[in-house]
């Protein structure tokens, strides 16, 4: 406070000259202590309101109007096959047709192009109703194991699926890795195939990291009950990008992991030929399973949410600037007013 | 050396309940164990101590302490378990130790460290400061055993340290030397055997008292001749009475009585005198003064026991969301999800064939899963903040820092700060608070005739009232101003009262006020130069008043009193006059007088004495009815106008009376059982025949800026009582001149000071009086509360005020009554109560607190407002004048009651509104951060997956949101200082407490809520397909450690939206802890350990900053999740401000708001003539106590006090406390 920083500054005065002892316990003056720290004090006027609420607007409107676009750019076929993959007379008993290996699992879809994609276009599998967040499967992977050679035998953390039946570790271990998912497509238009290129479809990090050039499976899908899909035993764990992918567990149980790229535009109209593999059970748990394909923009897939989330906050933020404009129109409220103080609107209330 | 002292109180006195005073203390004599109870005077063991002195062999079977203290609390040893045996008495910390217990079971989905990290840090940070706190008192310790004295070995002096002192040694202690223990006072460098000590670390007197060693020991003072010394002493066992002592001193077969007289207390100090020579009676923990220290129960604030139901509230929550949680997984769990591995054998947590099983382990899972909704942090960033405002802020505050006495404000707790932005009652005492207990001689009456011009401010206040304007111009050209004597009258001056009508008189008077007194000389013997030490600040201003009417007491010995009379004689004539002082008959609170027998040069007996008037009064000759009714008359005028008087009267004696009178005397002075009994007796039959003289009358000035005080408080909805032990009518007329009560106001009174009231008293049935008394308090409480109604509910109408007096308080806080004064007088303004004892302050006090709830604040500055202080909510007292037995018992001390504006309008204010801050914005951190969590609970088929990585959560609170939250409690600021005061009325938002209601919390949770959906859909529905133009998809990991950033982000900015000012501390910290979780991930995620940890998060934040998803993401969440808070602050500020909010509009253009803050201030000493409190300052310091020699003495409270036991600390002229209340004196009579 300016009153008493000048006021002290003149009892100092007075010490100065002839210091007396009694001064001695004399608080110093410090801006901290008499808490009279320099500070800037924002006030929420209508003004600072109005002008946030249409900065946002004008920030986030073109923001989403972008991501929208690149969104909307994104070609993206679905196709759910799950159903349709099971032969009419067997539709009755899923589970039975899954878990049977006698059964033949192809099945033959046909695609349309609907717009021209452009190279690379991903190819996704969807799943749907799959916990893989769930804590007993989260946790039952070794990443140490995973990693190198040397901790083969850690797999303290994978249980139920951590050694074989002859108490050899199975490379690798766990749940997560015992679900691989397996099944398959190829890709043909007009009897040509597309080649589907399965390389680098995992995140670097995990390949180079997590993954151990020096680890093969081991005793995998070995015992009674498979989960999914085997591995060949002579590729190093790092090589192998389908288990990668699957291993980095999905937030939600709904959720797309990649399977390949094919690396050729597709035209529109394009009737594409896809020979499914049939082999992974989500029958038993009611899941749904999708194959998905995909171009990409700056945004990643086709994501309309991102644009529309923006355009909704600009405009609810432009609308909102509005109201408080037309507010401060017809309900206006002096800064300021000490009328609006409690004890005078008392006081004034009580002469009314 | 005094510094040490002081730090040794200070450290006493924070320690708060585990002050050692509570400790066993083994009395060695008798070998026996009893424990010393705080706050009475502990009853006399039944046995003595004996010692041999100047014989260590011979004590040493009998195994006395040593002299060493220790006032830590923990030891190398029991550091550890004793502390976090404290810490873990705190709910909060067991509940988390029990988490972190669970937590390693494999129930938990979270690695231990989530709740063992901060519960450790939590803990540290507790521990650190304890043992800060006690190393401190370790070496304080340290120091004062370590101090050096000189011991008598082998007939020389040997410097040895403190510690090694034994009892019975021979230790000589020079000038300015502290008593390393309690000694007997043998031989002093002086030559007739006194010594002068100073008593400030014992009771905060400074001025300097006498004691003189028995004559027989005074020899005893070279070494060679002490190391002959071979005595025998008798005495009572250790006990904690300051001011009594028995014993008997044997030498040579001659057994001498020891009187407190010859005792010198361990922390006074040697003054004045070269050095004495004393053996040692108590050591260590059993000096009187170790075995006093107080303990002050600690209070919590309302605002803390608020919290306590947030918590359990929270607790509430938590178990609800845990019991949804865990049904949900009951019910989710099924063998159909084959891809979780359920169809072998299972563990039981996930075991579907016992659904039950399922749910109640889950329960606990969720239970640790959830646990960050407790905020852990939360009662240590209180408390460092809280501990903060006191020392840095409170302690240092300029504002109040007295000049005068040099006092800074203390506060003694650190746990109340905010409590004092709630309150909404004080109580005041009057006497040294609202009053100056600076005693100014002012007017006197002698011999029926008037004298004094002056004008008492009460008086002046009074016309001005009545609209009658006075001169400022005070006093004429004769008037002589000093420290104690402001007295205007040509009359009495030089001399010329000689051609008054009754000179005799006046002679007597001023003879009177001269001789019979206990005051001592000090410094030159001059006119100007002397210096009085009184034992009352009313003792001095007499006897200055006698230096300046011609009679100048000068010296004192043991035997005489020496005085320069001018013009006695004749005029003009000086004469030094020695007084022999043949017995003095000291005041105490139930004799109300004061005598001393002296005898003239010429041999002529005179006893004088000075009194209240009602004892005077009962014990005057026959005679003089003329002289007695005009006096009467004039102690009346005098009372009325604020004064306190005094009667003198004189009685010749003969020298037969005398001798036998004496006999009887030395008797009973030497007696070793209830000498100070016998000795009232005694007194009783000499005091009587008296003659009046006159009586004085001293003005009691009001302390510096306590009418605007009073003003502002009440502008700031606060009520002010007043309670004092003084008479209605000087209560009254306080209560007028500090604004409290005026004439606009409708008065209550209720009062036992009728005809009807003596009438029944006088035929002294107590079973009569207490049944009239009730119903005449019953029918006054009726009429008033009738009255009373008609104003209650207008407000244009005038305010009530209510003056009761302590005898009808007694009835009227019967349980019956209690609901009607309660009504009453929570409607009034103002509230007088006087004539009450200490036990009936604190009755009123609680009667407001617990009868009304509301929070209430004491102050007082002497020990009759212990009780009140120790009752109410906040106890302030008054440092820097009185005794420190008020500072002791208080909570904060401040210097004048002034200052009380500073304390509750800035601090208090401050304080309530930042912990309300820190504490809503706890709430809703962790309740957000919980909340996300559990979303998420209802994506992973309820199995108590954690979202966040282990250590995300465990430094969540501890690191990425603690400092800027500790940083708003510090500093956050609505309006300034100067605001505050200047516009009270802002106060009242802390008394209704707006900002800490159920509404304001339910907000707070409200978005949180909506936040938290905020946080994790929008994180989770971006994240669904191919982030980049590589088509690569997130993992759990990715999602959380965006969903993380985005609430440390938001949570963050959001303290930003709730701060009133922004200094650079709270942009660094909160910038800061944004960076610090950005730094945290970098390097969390780039490193790879082998321990403990599986790779979920490698590589996570480089991932994700490769997408653009990261970058929308991170700019659209909070904005979304703020934009709801934002909505509200700016309808509720457009729609429904807050009081501070337009303070803050109509001043937010001032540049800076300080800047115009010099005509705002209230009684800020500040802004005075600095030369004027300079030169006031230099002025003899204020040292003295209040007595009350008139009939306001509050000292005959004390009794009720000590019966209720409420500790009420002896005084030296309070030594004989009658066993009952036969003289409790009356009411004065009009």
């Amino acid at each position: 406070m300016n009153s008493n920083g000048a006021s002290s500054s003149a009892t100092d005065g007075v010490r100065d000259s002839n210091p007396p002892k009694r001064n001695s316990k004399r608080p110093k003056y410090s801006k901290f202590t008499q808490q009279e720290l320099p500070a800037c004090k924002p006030i929420l006027t209508p003004a600072i309101v109005i002008t946030t609420f249409a900065l946002i607007g004008i920030i986030f409107i073109p923001i989403g109007l972008a991501s929208l676009s690149a969104s909307e750019r994104v070609v993206e076929i679905v196709d759910r096959y799950d159903l349709d993959c099971i032969p009419e007379q067997l539709r009755n008993d899923q589970l039975a047709f899954i878990q049977s290996s006698q059964t033949n699992k192809t099945c033959t879809r046909s695609v349309i192009v609907p717009r021209y994609m452009k190279s690379p276009v991903f190819i996704y599998y969807e799943l749907d109703n799959f916990y893989q967040n769930h804590r007993r499967y989260v946790k039952s992977r070794s990443d140490k194991q995973l990693r190198s050679k040397a901790s083969e035998q850690d797999t303290s953390t994978c249980a139920p699926e951590s050694i074989s039946s002859d108490g050899s570790p199975i490379v690798p271990c766990g749940l997560i890795a015992w679900s691989l998912f397996n099944d398959t497509y190829s890709f043909s238009f007009n009897n040509e195939v597309l080649m589907v290129n399965k390389k680098n479809i995992a995140w670097g990090s995990d390949k180079s990291h997590k993954f151990g050039r020096d680890v093969y499976p081991k005793n995998f899908q070995s015992g009674q009950l498979i989960g999914g899909a085997t591995l060949n035993a002579s590729i190093p764990l790092s090589e192998q990008e389908d288990l990668i992918v699957w291993m980095r567990t999905a937030a939600l149980p709904t959720f797309r992991k990649l399977y390949g790229r094919i690396e050729e535009d597709l035209q529109p109209n394009q009737k594409i030929t896809v020979v499914i593999e049939n082999n992974y059970n989500t029958y038993s748990f009611g899941g749904k399973k999708k194959l998905v394909l995909s171009t990409t923009s700056w945004i990643g897939g086709k994501n309309d949410f991102l644009g529309v989330a923006y355009l909704t906050v600009g405009g609810l933020c432009l609308f909102l600037a509005l109201v408080f404009i037309l507010l401060y129109l017809f309900k206006p409220r002096t800064m300021g007013d000490p009328s609006y103080l409690s004890w005078n609107r008392n006081a004034a209330g009580y002469a009314d | 050396m005094s510094g040490i002292w002081e730090r040794a109180r200070a450290s006493r006195t924070l320690r708060g309940r585990d002050s050692f005073g509570s400790r066993d203390i083994t009395s060695n004599g008798d070998r026996s164990s009893r424990t010393v109870r705080l706050g009475r005077v502990q009853p006399q063991a039944p046995s003595n101590r004996t010692i041999y002195c100047n014989d260590r062999e011979a004590n040493l079977p009998v195994r006395y302490k040593g002299n060493s203290i220790s006032t830590t609390k923990y030891n190398v040893l029991t550091f550890l378990p004793k502390g976090l045996f404290e810490q873990f008495r705190r709910v909060a910390n067991l509940y988390f130790l029990m988490i972190s217990i669970l937590s390693t079971t494999p129930i938990s989905p979270v690695h231990p460290i989530t709740n063992v990290v901060p519960l450790s840090l939590v803990l540290l940070v507790s521990l650190i400061k304890e043992a800060f706190e006690d190393w401190k008192r370790f070496q304080n310790d340290k120091s004062i055993n370590n101090a050096p004295v000189d011991v008598l070995q082998d007939q020389k002096w040997e410097t040895i340290p403190w510690k090694k002192l034994q009892v019975g040694d021979l230790v000589r202690v020079k000038q300015d030397g502290f008593f390393p223990a309690d000694l007997l006072f043998l031989a002093s460098s002086n030559p007739d055997g006194v010594c002068y000590i100073e008593t400030a670390n014992l009771d905060g007197e400074t001025n300097l008292k006498i004691r003189k060693a028995l004559e027989r020991t005074w020899d005893y003072f070279l070494p060679e001749k002490a190391a002959e010394f071979k005595g025998e002493i008798q005495c009572e066992q250790p006990n904690n009475s300051l001011y009594t002592f028995t014993g008997n001193l044997i030498i040579e077969n001659q057994t001498l009585p020891l009187s407190p007289n010859q005792i010198l207390l361990r922390g006074c100090s040697l003054r004045n005198t070269e050095y004495i020579v004393g053996t040692v009676l108590f050591t260590g923990h059993e000096t009187k003064v170790m075995m006093n220290s107080m303990n002050v129960p600690s209070k919590r604030s309302t605002l803390e026991r608020k919290l306590d139901k947030l918590i359990l509230a929270l607790f509430g929550c938590l178990f609800f969301m845990c019991l949804i949680g865990a049904i949900g997984s009951g019910v989710f769990i099924n063998r159909k999800y084959y891809y979780l591995g359920l169809s072998g054998d299972v563990e039981d947590q996930f075991n579907p064939n016992n659904r039950f099983v399922v749910t109640i382990l889950t329960m606990f899972t969720l239970i640790t899963l959830y646990s960050t909704i407790i905020p852990i942090s939360l009662y240590v960033s209180i408390e460092m903040i809280k501990f903060i405002q006191c020392t840095q802020f409170i302690n240092k505050d300029l504002n109040m820092y007295h000049i005068e006495s040099g006092t800074p404000a203390l506060a003694r707790t650190s746990n109340l700060n905010e409590e004092l932005g709630q309150v909404e009652y004080i109580f005041s005492d009057k006497t040294g608070t609202l009053t100056r207990n600076m005693m100014e001689f002012f007017k006197c009456s002698i011999g029926g005739e008037i004298y004094g011009n002056g004008v008492t401010e009460i008086e002046r206040g009074n016309l001005e009232r009545k609209g009658l304007k006075l001169d400022g111009a005070n006093g004429s050209a004769t008037a002589i101003r000093e420290k104690g004597f402001n007295f205007d009258d040509a009359r009495l001056m030089r001399g010329a009262w000689r051609n008054e009508t009754n000179p005799e008189f006046c002679k007597e008077f001023f003879r009177c006020l001269a001789i019979c007194h206990t005051v001592l000389p000090e410094g030159e013997e001059s006119l100007e130069k002397i210096v009085y030490q009184a034992a009352s600040p009313d003792e001095a201003a007499l006897v200055t008043a006698a230096k300046n009417f011609g009679f100048f007491f000068y010296r004192r010995t043991p035997t005489t009193v020496i005085v320069r009379e001018s013009h006695v004689d004749k005029m003009g004539k000086i004469q030094d006059v020695a007084y022999e002082i043949l017995n003095v008959l000291e005041f105490n609170s139930t004799r109300k007088r004061q005598s001393v027998v002296c005898r003239y040069p010429n041999g002529r007996l005179v006893l004088y004495c000075k009194g209240a008037d009602t004892v005077i009064y009962e014990r005057l000759a026959y005679g003089n009815e003329d002289i007695k009714r005009i006096t009467r008359e004039h102690l009346e005028q005098f009372g009325s106008a604020g004064l306190r008087t005094l009667c003198l009267a004189y009685r010749e004696l003969s020298s037969e009376l005398y001798e036998k009178w004496n006999e009887k005397f030395i008797l009973a002075k030497s007696s070793l059982r209830e000498r100070e009994k016998k000795l009232d007796e005694v007194a009783e039959l000499i005091e009587k025949e008296l003659v009046l003289i006159g009586c004085t009358a001293i003005e009691d000035k009001l302390q510096e800026g306590v009418p605007s005080c009073i003003e502002t408080l009440s502008r700031a909805g606060i009520k002010i009582w007043v309670l004092t032990g003084d008479k209605m009518e000087t209560a009254i007329n306080i209560a007028y001149a500090c604004n409290l009560i005026n004439n606009d106001m409708k008065q209550f009174f209720i009062s036992s000071d009728t005809d009807a009231v003596r009438e029944v008293e006088d035929k002294g049935d107590p079973v009569e009086i207490s049944r009239f008394m009730r119903d005449l308090v019953k029918k006054d409480l009726e009429r008033c509360l009738e009255e009373a109604q008609h104003f209650f509910h207008t407000v244009t109408g005038p305010k009530l005020a209510l003056v009761i007096d302590g005898k009808c308080l007694m009835y009227a806080l019967d349980p019956n009554l209690r609901v009607n004064l309660l009504k009453l007088s929570l409607n009034c303004a103002s509230v007088v109560c006087c004539r009450v004892s200490p036990l009936q302050k604190a009755q009123v006090t609680s009667l407001v607190k617990k009868g009304a709830r509301k929070i209430t604040l004491s102050i007082g500055d002497g020990a009759n407002d212990v009780s009140m202080i120790q009752a109410a909510h906040v106890g302030v007292g008054i440092s820097g004048l009185e005794g420190m037995q008020a500072v002791m018992a208080s909570d904060f001390a401040i210097a004048q009651f002034r200052f009380l504006t500073d304390l509750l309008l800035v601090h208090g204010r401050w304080s309530y509104l930042r912990l309300c801050k820190v504490i809503t914005y706890f709430f809703y951190k962790n309740l957000t951060f919980t909340l996300t969590q559990f979303w998420f609970t209802f994506q992973t088929g309820f199995s108590g997956q954690r979202f966040y990585d282990d250590w995300f959560q465990s430094l969540y609170n501890v690191i990425f949101t603690a400092l800027p939250v500790i940083i708003v409690g510090l500093f956050d600021k609505d309006v300034s200082a100067s605001l505050s005061k200047q516009n009270p009325e802002l106060y009242k938002e802390g008394i209704r407490n707006m900002f800490f209601k159920w509404r304001v919390v339910a907000v707070w949770a409200f978005f949180s809520f909506y936040q938290s959906l905020v946080f994790y859909y929008f994180t989770a529905a971006a994240s669904h397909n191919g982030q980049n133009s590589s088509g690569k998809t997130f993992g759990l990991w990715d999602v959380s450690t965006m969903a993380f950033t985005c609430v440390v982000v938001t949570v963050n900015l959001r303290l930003l939206m709730a701060c009133n000012s922004i200094t650079k501390w709270h942009s660094l910290s909160i910038s800061g802890s944004i960076l610090a979780w950005f730094l945290f991930i970098f390097i969390y995620s780039a490193v790879m350990t082998p321990y403990d940890r599986q790779e979920n998060v490698y590589f996570v934040i480089y991932v994700l900053m490769s997408t653009f998803y990261f970058y929308l993401t991170l700019l659209h969440i909070p904005v979304v999740a703020l934009l709801g808070d934002f909505i509200y602050l700016g309808l509720q500020r457009w729609f429904a401000p807050y009081d501070y909010q337009i303070i803050q509009e109509i001043h937010r253009n001032d540049l800076e708001d300080n800047r115009s803050s010099a005509l705002l201030e209230i009684g800020n000493h500040l802004t005075q003539n600095e030369a004027r409190s300079y030169a006031i300052a230099q002025l003899p310091r204020e040292t003295s106590k209040h007595t009350g020699f008139a009939f306001d003495s509050p000292g005959y409270e004390s009794f009720f006090a000590s019966q209720q036991g409420v500790f009420v600390p002896q005084k030296p002229w309070d030594v004989a406390r009658r066993a009952s209340m036969r003289q409790q004196p009356r009411t004065h009579r009009s």
